[in-house]
């Protein structure tokens, strides 16, 4: 509590002041919580406290937006929920935190468990980290294997993968299914990791038999994994037309990895 | 305010500011040199693409709240709706950031946001649809952070409002009712 270094607000009386404070706290208790969306997760914002700041914050006038404070705030409302937060915190606390997420989704896809009670909550802690790497080191591997023309190969491998996530997660918007479009290009991206795992086998292993039988099982790997999220995400009755596409994608995927030479 | 202050007044959180400009600088600088010197598509895409990416999650959410005490992101709540927060320090924290570092945040963020479009208008007029991959991948990430940081900056003058009108409001009935107990 920092009441100690009150500007008086109403020199007239204290009394004035104490009501004042008063009022103010029980305000926030009544109306600051409902004025968020109720996501307890991450710790709460604390909300700005004072005068009006007389600098418009609009992206035009950059340099003011820290400039504002002219009148001294008063002290900051007591019971204002957690103080200082996530937002202040150490970057090696965000690092690790990232960090354990992408490990955590990561798990997900790597042992899936199709009899989980609710598979939409998948990734709902979603990142881009893994479906990045995952595109990027299919099409390293793909181009590496390409005997000619290594940068088409990378560049259209990429576009293909991206462009088929969004593709996808549209695809499934359109059935009138309810995902979410950044979860679900998460979701389809750590899938990708199987077929990862498969592409670099195959590049190290020439056996056309070892390619086919590696990429089969990276492939229902793979498709396992995406399974759950998008089937528990449309109408029983338009499931097919969801998960076809998916699998689709999938298995030219594999196709490539085969073929490319 | 002292109006000299700004002359003297240096950066709060130098590091901070390094990492700042060092990976956005580099991503361009890389993608610009790698052009004339690596005949390499590939290095050249995923060297520029990582740094891009790394440039985006330093800005999302290290120098963001370090440099102007900003932050967004996305959840998904308990009912599967997906939710984008807006998050800002209080405003007497807002007030003490520093006037330097935060010029170079929102300064930096707009000029690579603009270099990268000249870019990509120097990929189309020479039709190359592989660099325009690049320069597209690293233009999204760019324009997603000033989309996201421009919103917070909207949320937190409107969380400003807000409280300063409740404040007013509810001091003027409190004086109010004090008139009232006195009679």
């Amino acid at each position: 509590m920092s009441h100690g270094d009150t500007i008086p607000l109403h020199p007239s009386s204290q009394s004035d002041i104490d009501e004042i404070e008063n009022l103010i706290n029980a305000s926030v208790h009544q109306s600051v919580p409902s004025a968020r969306p109720p996501s307890p997760p991450r710790a709460s914002i604390p909300v700005s406290v004072s005068a009006p700041s007389p600098s418009p914050f609009v992206p035009s006038n950059l340099p003011k937006s820290s400039s504002s404070a002219v009148p001294p705030p008063p002290p900051p409302p007591t019971g204002f929920g957690p103080a200082p937060n996530t937002l202040t915190e150490p970057v090696w606390d965000t690092v690790k935190r990232d960090l354990s997420r992408i490990v955590s989704n990561l798990k997900l896809v790597v042992f899936p468990n199709p009899y989980r009670e609710d598979p939409g909550k998948a990734l709902r802690d979603w990142d881009l980290w893994g479906p990045f790497f995952f595109i990027v080191f299919l099409g390293l591997t793909l181009s590496w294997s390409a005997s000619v023309k290594k940068s088409e190969v990378f560049a259209v491998a990429f576009a293909l993968l991206a462009a088929g996530a969004v593709i996808l997660t549209l695809n499934v918007l359109l059935l009138g299914g309810h995902i979410i479009f950044f979860q679900s290009l998460s979701l389809l991206g750590y899938c990708l990791f199987p077929l990862d795992v498969g592409a670099l086998i195959c590049m190290l292993k020439d056996n056309v038999i070892v390619k086919v039988v590696v990429v089969c099982v990276t492939l229902a790997w793979s498709s396992w994994a995406a399974y759950p999220f998008m089937s528990s995400a449309v109408n029983p009755r338009r499931k097919a037309l969801a998960l076809y596409p998916v699998f689709l994608m999938y298995v030219s995927v594999g196709f490539l990895i085969i073929a490319i030479d | 305010m002292d109006p000299n202050q700004p002359e003297v007044e240096n950066y709060a959180n130098p590091k901070t500011c390094f990492f700042h400009v060092l990976f956005k600088a580099s991503a361009l600088a890389f993608y610009i040199l790698s052009a004339l010197f690596i005949d390499n598509f590939v290095i050249i895409f995923v060297v520029t693409v990582l740094l891009a990416a790394l440039d985006f999650w330093v800005v999302k959410n290290v120098s963001g709240r370090i440099l102007v005490g900003l932050r967004w992101w996305n959840e998904i709540n308990d009912l599967g709706e997906s939710v984008w927060k807006f998050e800002c320090l209080d405003h007497e924290s807002l007030a003490r950031m520093n006037k330097k570092d935060s010029w170079l945040f929102w300064w930096t963020l707009y000029i690579t946001a603009v270099a990268w479009i000249v870019l990509a208008i120097f990929s189309l007029i020479r039709l190359q649809a592989d660099y325009l991959l690049v320069v597209g991948v690293c233009l999204t990430l760019s324009i997603a952070n000033i989309v996201g940081f421009t919103k917070c900056k909207k949320d937190a003058k409107k969380q400003i409002q807000q409280f300063a009108s409740q404040t007013i409001a509810s001091r003027f009935s409190s004086t109010l009712q004090s008139a009232f107990s006195v009679v």
